[in-house]
This record gives C-alpha cells, sequence and structure tokens, in this order.
C-alpha cells in the first residue's frame, strides 16, 4: 500500500505543526483521480485517504464536488484518469455485487414504493448476500434484526414508509444499508432536509456503528458544526480539489471558513478542544 | 437446506389473505365464465350436458383421445397415439374441440399481458405503463398488416407478430442506449418507434382493397379470439411455462429495482443486465399473447393495477395476483365478445377496453393523489 501522511502536505495556509502522523490503513485511498460528467472534470484530487475503521466527514459549500466524490469513490462513476483503492484493491476490479458486500451507499435522496414495510426495505439490504433463488438465512434475519435494532426503528418495523416522517424514513433507508453489513458506508448528506432530533439520531447511529462494529463511514454532511462534532477526521472541499484534511480541531479554522466556505466566522475552542463556529457575516 | 425448499422458498410468496381472497375470487369468475362460455352459443346445451361433456370419461380415461384432441391427429401420431373422435358424443367434441380451447387461450392470454404489464410497470417505474409501451404493439401490427397485404399466408400471423414485435422492442433498446439506459429514454424511445410503426401500419391499412382482409386485420389490431382452437392453445402454452416461474422468481428483482437505479446498484445489482432480462421476459409474455390474440389492450395495465390496489406493490404478491386475475378479466371478457350481440362476435380488445376505460375513470374520480410507486 502506497504511504500516504495522514496529514495533507500541500495545505493552504501554514501551521505550526509538522505533517508526519503516524501512517494509517486506508479504507479507501483515491490517487491523482479526475472526476466528471463528459468534458467537465467535476473533481481533480491528487489523493484522499478515508481512514480504516474511522468516521469521516466530507465537507464544503454547494457545488464543491462532494457528492460527485463519493460516486467516484463507491465506482458508480469512473474515473478520467486516477484509480480508487477499497481495501487495496481497485473499485473496478470487483463484480457490482462483490463491491456491494465491501461497501455500502445510501443516496441523498431515497424513494421506494409508499406501501413498502419498514421491515420490506431493511430485507433488500441483504440483496448482496444472496443468491437468485436463495430464501432468507439465519444469517439475513440476524443482520436484519441487527440494524433495525441500531438504527432504533424496532416499534416501525410493520409501518408502511407512506405513513413515517422524513426522519423515521431516513432511519429506514440507514437500516437498510446497515443490513447490507458491509465493512465501508458512504452516506450522501443523510441529516439534510430532517429535524434536529432526527439529524441527532442519524448521526449518533453512525456513531454507534462505528464504536461497535468498527466500520468505516465517510459521510457527506453540509453542516460544518455537525461534522466537527461528530466525525474524527474532517476533508474540506473546494472545487472540486481536497482544501485540507485532519482532525476537525485542525482544520476548522477561521482561514478555512474564510477560504472554503467564504464566511467571516470566529473558531472558539472548548475545554476539550472542540472547535465551536460562530458565523458572523457571508464575504463577497 | 435442500435444493427443493429453496426453490420453493422463492416461489412461493407468503400468502395473505388479501392475496388468497383475490386469488379466489379470480378462480372463481374464470370458471364461472369458462362454464358459460361452455354452455351457451349457436349449439345450445344444458349445463348438465355442459359439465358432462366436460368430464366426460370417454375423453379423461383414454389417453388416445385426449392426445388427439389436446395436440391435434399429427401431434398424437407423432407419440404413436391416434383416435377416430367420430365415437364421441356431439356435446363433448363441441365442448372439447371448440369452446374449452377458447376458454384456455383466454386464460393464458390474459396471464401473460398481465406480467408483462406487472414487469414493465416496475422497469419504467409508471404504474401506468402496459405491455406496449415499449413499441411490442406497433411492430407486431405492422408485421401483421404487412403479411395480411402482402398474403403471405394467415398461418404466418403469428410468428409475423412475434417477430415484428421482438424487433421494435430492439429497435427501442437501441434508440435509448447511450451508455446505459433509463426508464425515462426507454419510455421516450418507445413513443418514436411507436410513432412511426403506427404511421407505416396506418399507410398500409391504405393499400388494402378487399374487405375481408380488412376486416382479419382489424380484428389483430384490436385483439380477437375468434375461431381460435387448439394449436393457439399450444402456440400459446409453451411460453407461458417459461414465464409463470420466471416471473415469479423475478418478483423480488423488481422490486429492488423500484427502489431505484442507483439504490439496486448499490445494493449490488448490475441493473442493466437485469433491466434488458426483465425486458425480455415481458415481452416474451407479451409476444405470447399477441401471437394468438392481436394487440388485446387494456389487460396488462389494468389487471397488475388493480391488483397492486388491494396487495400494495410488493411484487411477489403482486405477480401472484397478477397470475390469477388476468385470466379472470380475458375469460370473462371473452364471454361478452363472443355471446353478447347474437349472432356476431366482437373482438374481445374491445370489450377489454370498454371494461378497462371506466375503470380508470372511477380511479381518477376517487383518488386525490396517486403515490403508491
Amino acid at each position: 500500500m502506497p504511504e500516504i501522511p495522514l496529514l495533507s502536505t500541500d495545505r493552504a495556509q501554514t501551521t505550526d505543526e509538522t505533517d508526519t502522523e503516524p501512517l494509517e490503513d486506508a479504507a479507501l485511498l483515491a490517487s491523482d483521480i479526475e472526476l466528471g460528467y463528459g468534458e467537465e472534470i467535476v473533481v481533480d484530487c491528487e489523493h484522499l485517504v478515508i481512514p480504516d475503521g474511522r468516521v469521516t466527514a466530507l465537507v464544503g459549500p454547494n457545488g464543491s464536488g462532494k457528492s460527485t466524490l463519493l460516486k467516484g469513490l463507491s465506482a458508480e462513476l469512473s474515473p478520467e484518469s486516477g484509480t480508487v483503492l477499497l481495501h487495496g484493491r481497485d473499485v473496478h476490479e470487483r463484480s457490482v455485487p462483490a463491491l456491494a458486500r465491501e461497501l455500502g451507499l445510501l443516496d441523498q435522496e431515497n424513494d421506494a414504493p409508499g406501501g413498502l414495510t419498514v421491515d420490506d426495505l431493511v430485507t433488500h439490504g441483504r440483496y448482496p448476500h444472496r443468491g437468485f433463488l436463495d430464501p432468507l438465512s439465519e444469517d439475513d434475519y440476524a443482520a436484519i434484526d441487527r440494524a433495525i435494532d441500531l438504527a432504533g426503528i424496532d416499534h416501525l418495523r410493520e409501518t408502511a414508509l407512506a405513513e413515517l416522517s422524513g426522519g423515521q424514513k431516513q432511519l429506514a433507508f440507514i437500516a437498510m444499508a446497515l443490513a447490507q453489513d458491509t465493512d465501508v458506508l458512504l452516506l450522501d448528506e443523510p441529516t439534510t432536509y430532517l429535524d434536529l432530533h432526527h439529524q441527532l439520531r442519524v448521526m449518533e447511529v453512525i456513531r454507534t456503528l462505528n464504536d461497535e462494529r468498527d466500520v468505516t463511514v465517510c459521510v457527506v454532511l453540509h453542516d460544518l458544526q455537525q461534522a466537527t462534532r461528530f466525525a474524527e477526521y474532517l476533508v474540506a472541499l473546494e472545487d472540486g480539489a481536497v482544501y485540507d484534511w485532519g482532525p476537525p480541531e485542525e482544520v476548522v479554522t477561521e482561514q478555512l471558513l474564510a477560504d472554503v466556505f467564504d464566511v467571516d466566522a470566529s473558531v472558539r475552542h472548548d475545554p476539550d478542544g472542540d472547535p465551536h463556529i460562530v458565523p458572523r457575516r457571508a464575504i463577497e | 437446506m435442500s435444493r427443493r425448499r429453496r426453490v420453493h422458498d422463492a416461489l412461493a410468496p407468503d400468502l395473505d389473505a388479501t392475496l388468497a381472497s383475490i386469488i379466489g375470487a379470480s378462480v372463481l369468475l374464470t370458471v364461472v365464465a369458462g362454464l358459460v362460455q361452455v354452455r351457451y352459443g349457436a349449439y345450445g346445451m344444458s349445463l348438465e350436458t355442459a359439465v358432462r361433456a366436460l368430464f366426460d370419461r370417454a375423453v379423461w380415461t383414454n389417453p388416445d383421445v385426449l392426445a388427439t384432441i389436446v395436440l391435434g391427429q399429427r401431434g398424437a401420431a407423432a407419440l404413436g397415439l391416434t383416435a377416430d373422435l367420430g365415437t364421441l358424443s356431439d356435446a363433448t367434441i363441441l365442448v372439447w374441440t371448440s369452446r374449452l380451447p377458447r376458454v384456455l387461450v383466454a386464460g393464458f392470454v390474459g396471464l401473460n399481458l398481465a406480467v408483462s404489464g406487472a414487469v414493465f410497470q416496475a422497469i419504467t417505474r409508471n404504474e401506468l405503463a402496459s405491455p406496449y409501451i415499449l413499441g411490442v404493439s406497433s411492430g407486431a401490427g405492422v408485421a401483421v398488416v404487412f403479411t395480411l397485404l402482402f398474403s403471405l399466408g394467415a398461418y404466418l400471423l403469428p410468428l409475423a407478430a412475434v417477430v415484428g414485435g421482438t424487433a421494435a422492442f430492439l429497435l427501442v433498446y437501441a434508440i435509448a442506449w447511450r451508455g446505459g439506459t433509463t426508464p425515462v429514454r426507454l419510455v421516450l424511445a418507445g413513443v418514436v418507434v411507436g410513432t412511426i410503426f403506427n404511421s407505416l401500419q396506418t399507410g398500409l391499412f391504405y393499400f388494402i382493397d378487399s374487405n375481408g382482409v380488412m376486416r382479419t386485420a382489424v380484428a389483430w389490431l384490436a385483439g380477437s379470439l375468434t375461431g381460435v382452437g387448439w394449436p393457439e392453445a399450444r402456440i400459446v402454452a409453451v411460453p407461458t411455462l417459461l414465464v409463470v416461474p420466471a416471473a415469479l422468481v423475478s418478483a423480488r428483482q423488481l422490486d429492488v429495482l423500484l427502489l431505484g437505479e442507483r439504490a439496486a446498484r448499490s445494493l449490488g445489482m448490475r441493473v442493466e443486465h437485469m433491466r434488458f432480462g426483465l425486458s425480455a421476459l415481458a415481452i416474451v409474455a407479451a409476444s405470447a399473447a399477441v401471437a394468438v390474440a392481436g394487440l388485446v389492450g387494456f389487460v396488462g395495465l389494468v389487471v397488475p393495477h388493480v391488483v397492486r390496489t388491494f396487495v400494495g406493490s410488493d411484487y411477489r404478491q403482486l405477480m401472484a395476483g397478477c397470475l390469477f386475475a388476468g385470466p379472470a378479466l380475458v375469460v370473462v371478457a371473452d364471454v361478452f365478445a363472443r355471446l353478447a350481440l347474437p349472432g356476431t362476435q366482437i373482438p374481445v380488445g374491445v370489450v377489454t377496453g370498454l371494461l378497462g376505460g371506466p375503470y380508470f375513470l372511477l380511479l381518477l374520480r376517487r383518488t386525490d393523489s396517486f403515490t403508491e410507486f
């Protein structure tokens, strides 16, 4: 595996710490990838590491290429150049079902027939583990139960999706992705459009998943403050390139907010070292 | 787990009360309509005679007779079975060689159209899709009118319909393909091909000058079961044997496909392969029906729709419901087609259209939102 330092060496601002943290295994490693649609290149990123067994948040303003990068990482989009390695092997080398057993992806917007019950939906998460004619095995039932339990929607098992609130529905879809039982899970803005209660529920599920089952999570988040609270690593994107990355307390600076988000803000650190962002005004 | 158990689990949907009552009602309707069809007609008989003829021991206990009726003189002879049907009673001959096969063909046609419609509704994610949405009807229509116009032989009609329908479907796929397909592109390509082929068909119509040929062409295009017998039953039975298990096995794939293309892919489905395979299954089913009955409309649209309003969009249940409700609709409609006007028969497609239209009117009046899909 190529040796890539955990902290990027090409950071735009000067920081006083040295960029030589101990190396860690990368669950996902993208090198020199260019991703785009047709002629237009949206993401051009020299290297990106999603560390194994951690929660990593991808942050950046609208149009910075977060979702496109996620498509590249999940092999939905083939890079124009460069490679994406999942546990050391190119994602495109795997068959679609094999990839789905290792890497889960939950889209920003999900749609399913309203008549489907939560149980039915979560059962579909077992799709990559079942053959064409295979009935549900004991393993499948166990995985479904675990997923529903982890998402905290036991009481909704028999409820039709049409009767759920937006937040409950999102938890049901997350449970489906959990039932897939993958080592790596990519989530595209799972908290957007949700009320605060459900935003926290979703983030807590992600944390638990990581703590208890050691699943590598890469989550695109809109809300920088939320990202600093729940993620161990942040990757900040600007115009399709990685601006900076590392632990939140190092990445989240007033400079980052000004450069990447065009926001004049003050960043204060509470006694634990967690950054708190107080936005003042938008920079023209 | 044994192989047998696995297959059973994959094929048999959870039988809940709603599905059971749909199946029960459909079977009842089919049987009653079938009995009416067998009893009434130019040669009238009492119900008792009709039932006696149906269960005539001279047929059931005699493989030679049964084979000769079902497979035809030549087919039975190939198996080394021969029988003289002249020894049977008039009622038995009439029921077994003319009226019963028509009921069977109607049932098969309904089954295939319902399955085909259900599959296409999932593939296009459109609950108002019909088996003809990807060009089958227009392709088959042109081929049939062409065959009739140039008097290529009436026996070629089923083949022409299948070839024309399949060609149109492949053309639709080729037009829609751009590094992959999407439901919307497929439907639009279906509209393109449909428009062109329908124009061609209308153009060909213009050159038909015999009244009889015109009537045959109209019967084909509207969908008719007039004059069908055991040869048609054999034509439609063979693909049906493939369609039924394939439809039941495909149900889970359709359920996953309905979650959306990206979701299906991230769950590990090769979406393009699966969509093409499922379309091909639906085309086989539609072609089987078109080959023997012409373009019977509305069945493939209405049946999955009605079943869905009862069982929801779980395709394992929906498919099972369609396998029974489809035959029920066509067998009942064919009773009207054959017996409603004394002295003449109307195409069964006209009847299904007359039943289907009001159903959607009712739906339009009673439903506020269409969000089942």
